[in-house]
């Protein structure tokens, strides 16, 4: 009997080719959307997990802000760790993680230049579960001067030579040191916020020059080191965070000490001095609202189509139920049908997934991945969507197979008023969703605009930032060489300014120092605000950034206290209480035990990109080298000429120091790839929207071209009756027209809410404007009406005698 | 006695009166009767036929079908009752569109607990029967409707039923593909099947050995 109720389902498949492609294809691509995002939130939320990870914190900072305590440091001093271990006995276990911006290995002549590593006290094992491959895991990262290389780096340093108990020499800011090769661990996941390659023994930053003092000595002033700990099971993580929370770890009131659950990181922190950008939970959410809005949308769309065309099948169930069958037969036969129908959209979708996913890793070296255990994790969603289809499909056999077999076999069954109001809310519901997606793709793209159009306060075109490692012992002529560059340098033809300096606006947090404490011109001394600060080795950097003095001028070279000179923001002025910039110029502040003279006042502008507001900074005269910055005049207009000019500076470079790396970014373009998370955002925003707009068209033109064969008699009818093309198509779009509009309603205040809260992410907001929501009621419209005039032209403008003779 | 109405009669409401489609109808059925309704359009031929068919349910009288009342009956006693007694013929055939002419016919007993082996040569006997054994891969739409009307045959059939009920079985056909229709019937009640047609012809009719005219839903 099973076999009959397959054949017949898949011969009317087969056979009603239009209602079946439309029904399947909306169906997959739906389920292989919802599949996709899920498979990408998952991949997200999968961020530093690992046998144990739910056991282990991150401790930061929080600095006071006016009266409140505020996240201000994701990195804390070297004491925190061993005190809090000491202090507190729920934790087992803490390790210190230095991590480093960038250092360079040499190994037989060869240069290698190395991101994400870190020094790391010999307890990094006992917390994160990474296996430990080669060595010996008590002893590894014990003695300084030692390391540990992932497998990857291992393979790209050594090739086929076995590493344990190699030398190698590494450097960074210009000082040297030999490393013994003493473990080789497994390459660390990309899901987790401390990207590692290499670890260095902690015991290191006592035998290598790179580290000062204030590195070295146990102390409360400096704060480089990522702390993690790791807890006793059984430990109440709440009680133990109010306990360090109101720790009082030096007297000091202006900061305390906070934790965060390490799988927390990726996606719920924000902090200045993180190891890398984080993900951020908001958009995860987001996607996750839209991964759920399409999966059910399809569904609707499904239920829409199957439940109207199976009115159509009157005819059939009242054969069957003359010949014998009992309701729950042809029950069992429908839910079959959309068995069929649905296992073979989710085959197809599975299908679809896994091959975008491959083009998607291929084009962006992603490596998310469609595995068993994300499609275990799905399944219960699938699984209620199955179910619910399952019993939406059993509803149009229950209600045709309560008719009496005469009526039915008559055909003379309509849809109940029931069914219509049914009916009726889906379309709406889908109307709303579309709309919905609409309205937030507008104001998306609108907000990603506004923050490309805002004005910065500096100007970074043609500027590009270069820096190297110098792979021999600094002498005493240093400084002399760079200037000697710098001078040939600015002989180039095409250069304008060359400036050095320790960061620049899009560069981050790394190198900009932060301090809490402060005396203003006045007196007053401030404990609660931060203050953060920057070295400029050359007056020239105003002009060349095309920052606007509202007060004073640059630095003075021929100053008499010459490094003891700063330029404040505006901002930092307001803060000080330098009301009118005039009078700030001249005036001292005073931070970190020292005075500083404040020689210009700069209009504010981002140095951190537009999702931050302005901050307080103030730029300080000093001799430092960590990036040369050059700037191009406008006669390079071609890449090539870039690339031109850009090989004569490294020529310069390398003539002036022959042993060193080099490296180059255009500031503009560092300065821009702060907002590729959220363009990205925008785009798989928008695709998704697109995605779910074209299932909703798919449904509606397929329930429309049903409607216009069900209706083919009566738009016959009035046409011969003198109804004209006009008046037909009418009578057939005024319901959606109506639909719409209901939607369109409801959409307004939902779709407010959603996008005034991603906005929240943003510093500097878009304006969510009127015309935006009119927009969107336009686009759905026009969709719509498009989508269903196909069919319904081609029906009111047939000729009626065709119609009416079938009768 | 197979069939037996007494004081059948079944009307709708339509604008607070009662229209009548049947009132006060008499019908006694014997077994191996051919009968043949007539009576105009609207007559309540088809009503008649339906309610003795069980398809459809009538307000006043008693009907008692092989001595069970089945005005008293449940439902699903009911629909075991024409399942197990009663084979339908249609003017529109009514065959299943996706099903080949050999599952059309497998299809009631599907129904009714056969083994697949069973199922087998008893669809094997009817296409042999009516000779369609080679139309029998065949759907529908791919048979005239004379041979669209021997499958509805042999459908109604294949179940062995006591009685068939053939509401205007060549209404559809042209005067020789009735012909040959009502030969079969003519055949069948040889074998001691009773029938019971609805036809509008006066030759068909002329097959029967009895013939009941309709009007307004009133035996004359």
């Amino acid at each position: 009997m099973y076999t009959l109720y397959f054949k017949i389902a898949i011969r009317y498949l087969l056979k009603n080719k239009l209602y079946s492609v439309i029904n399947i294809l909306g169906l997959s691509i739906g389920v292989a959307s919802f599949i996709l995002i899920m498979v990408y939130v998952n991949y997200e939320r999968s961020y530093d997990s690992f046998d144990g990870s739910e056991d282990v914190y991150r401790v930061y900072m929080d600095y006071k802000q006016g009266d409140t305590f505020v996240p201000g440091d994701a990195q804390t001093y070297n004491l925190t760790g061993p005190t809090i271990k000491n202090k507190f006995p729920e934790v087992l276990e803490q390790v210190r993680l230095y991590k480093f911006d960038e250092v360079v290995f040499t190994y037989n002549n060869k240069i290698f230049k190395e991101k994400d590593g870190a020094l790391a006290d010999p307890s990094y094992f006992d917390i994160f579960k990474y296996p430990l491959l080669k060595g010996d895991l008590n002893s590894v990262l014990q003695e300084p001067n030692t390391i540990v290389l992932t497998q990857n780096l291992a393979t790209k340093l050594f090739r086929d030579e076995n590493p344990i108990g190699k030398d190698i020499v590494a450097f960074s800011a210009g000082n040297e040191v030999l490393l013994r090769v003493t473990g080789i661990m497994n390459n660390v996941p990309k899901t987790t916020h401390m990207k590692t390659n290499f670890l260095i023994s902690y015991a290191t930053i006592h035998t290598w020059d790179t580290f000062g003092n204030y590195y070295r000595e146990p102390n409360w002033n400096q704060n480089h080191f990522f702390t993690y700990f790791k807890v006793d099971k059984n430990t109440n993580i709440d009680a133990l965070k109010s306990k360090i929370i109101a720790w009082d770890f030096q007297g000091n009131f202006r900061e305390r000490h906070n934790i965060e659950s390490l799988e927390d990181i990726h996606l719920y922190s924000n902090k200045p001095y993180e190891a890398e950008v984080n993900g951020s939970a908001v958009r995860v959410k987001f996607l996750t609202a839209i991964a759920i809005v399409i999966l059910v949308l399809a569904w609707l769309n499904y239920i829409n189509l199957s439940t109207t065309k199976s009115l159509e099948r009157t005819k059939e169930v009242g054969i069957r139920k003359v010949a014998g069958a009992q309701r729950a037969q042809l029950g069992i036969q429908s839910v079959i049908e959309s068995m069929i129908l649905n296992f073979g959209a989710i085959l197809l979708a599975i299908c679809i997934s896994i091959f975008v996913l491959s083009i998607y890793n291929k084009a962006t070296g992603s490596e998310l991945a469609l595995t068993v255990e994300t499609i275990k994790q799905l399944s219960p969603v699938i699984a209620i969507v199955i179910l619910a289809i399952l019993l939406v499909s059993l509803y149009p056999a229950w209600v045709l197979s309560s008719y009496s077999p005469s009526k039915a076999l008559k055909g003379k069954i309509r849809a109940s008023a029931n069914g219509l109001h049914i009916r009726k809310g889906l379309i709406i519901t889908q109307f709303l969703a579309t709309i919905v997606l609409v309205m937030s793709t507008i104001v998306i793209t609108k907000q990603i605009n506004h923050l490309q159009n805002q004005p910065l306060g500096t100007s970074l075109n043609n500027i590009i930032a270069f820096s190297g490692e110098l792979l021999t012992k600094k002498d005493a002529v240093l400084e002399k060489k760079y200037e000697v560059m710098k001078n040939e340098i600015m002989k180039l033809p095409y250069v304008t300014h060359v400036v050095t300096s320790n960061t620049f606006p899009g560069d981050g947090f790394g190198n900009l120092s932060s301090s809490v404490g402060i005396t203003y011109p006045d007196g007053t001394q401030d404990d609660h605000n931060v203050n953060y600060s920057y070295e400029v080795n050359n007056p020239e950097y105003f002009e060349m950034m095309d920052m606007k003095f509202v007060a004073g001028s640059t630095f003075l070279p021929n100053h008499k206290e010459k490094n003891q000179q700063v330029v404040i923001n505006e901002k930092m002025a307001q803060m000080i209480g330098i009301s009118n910039p005039k009078e700030g110029v001249g005036k001292k502040i005073k931070f970190w035990n020292e005075e500083w003279n404040i020689t210009g006042i700069v209009k504010n502008y981002h140095h951190f990109g537009l999702k931050a507001s302005v901050i307080p900074i103030i730029i300080r005269y000093s001799k430092v080298d960590n990036y040369m910055l050059v700037k191009f005049d406008t006669t390079i207009t071609s890449a090539s000429g870039y690339t031109q000019a850009i090989t004569q500076i490294e020529n310069v470079w390398k003539q002036t120091f022959p042993e060193s790396t080099f490296d180059y970014t255009f500031v503009d373009k560092q300065f821009d790839a702060q907002y590729d998370d959220d363009r990205q955002f925008n785009k798989v925003f928008r695709a998704f929207t697109i995605l779910a707009i074209c299932i909703a068209a798919l449904g509606l033109f397929g329930l429309t071209s049903y409607t216009c064969v069900q209706r083919k008699k009566e738009i016959g009818i009035r046409k011969v009756n003198g109804a004209s093309i006009f008046k037909i198509l009418k009578l057939l779009n005024i319901d959606f027209i109506k639909w719409i509009g209901i939607a369109f309603v409801i959409a307004i205040p939902i779709a407010w809410y959603a996008m005034n809260s991603w906005l929240e992410n943003f510093a500097v907001k878009t304006t969510i404007s009127w015309w935006i929501f009119v927009l969107a009621g336009i686009v759905t419209l026009v969709i719509t009406l498009l989508t269903v005039s196909w069919k319904s032209f081609v029906a009111a403008s047939g000729n009626p005698v065709n119609v009416l003779r079938d009768e | 006695m197979l069939v037996q109405l007494k004081n059948i009669s079944k009307w709708v409401n339509s604008g607070g009166q009662k229209t009548f489609l049947l009132k006060d109808v008499d019908l006694w059925v014997h077994e191996g009767d051919f009968i043949s309704i007539m009576g105009p359009s609207g007559s309540g031929k088809s009503t008649l036929l339906n309610i003795i068919g069980m398809l459809d349910n009538f307000n006043e009288g008693e009907y008692t079908f092989l001595e069970e009342s089945v005005h008293s009956l449940k439902e699903k006693h009911r629909a075991n009752l024409y399942k197990q007694y009663i084979g339908f013929v249609f003017q529109a055939y009514h065959l299943i569109d996706e099903l080949t002419v050999k599952e059309n016919l497998e299809m009631p007993l599907l129904y009714k607990k056969h083994s697949s082996s069973e199922r087998k040569s008893l669809v094997a006997d009817m296409l042999d029967r009516f000779n369609i054994v080679g139309k029998k891969d065949l759907f529908p739409s791919q048979l005239s409707g004379g041979q669209q009307q021997l499958v509805g045959i042999a459908r109604a059939l294949i179940a062995s039923p006591k009685l068939i009920l053939a509401d205007e079985p060549t209404g559809n056909l042209n005067s020789k593909q009735g012909d040959e229709i009502m030969e079969i019937f003519t055949e069948l009640n040889k074998d001691g099947v009773t029938i019971i047609q609805v036809t509008h012809s006066e030759k068909n009719a002329g097959y029967g050995s009895r013939i009941i005219n309709l009007l307004d839903g009133k035996i004359e």
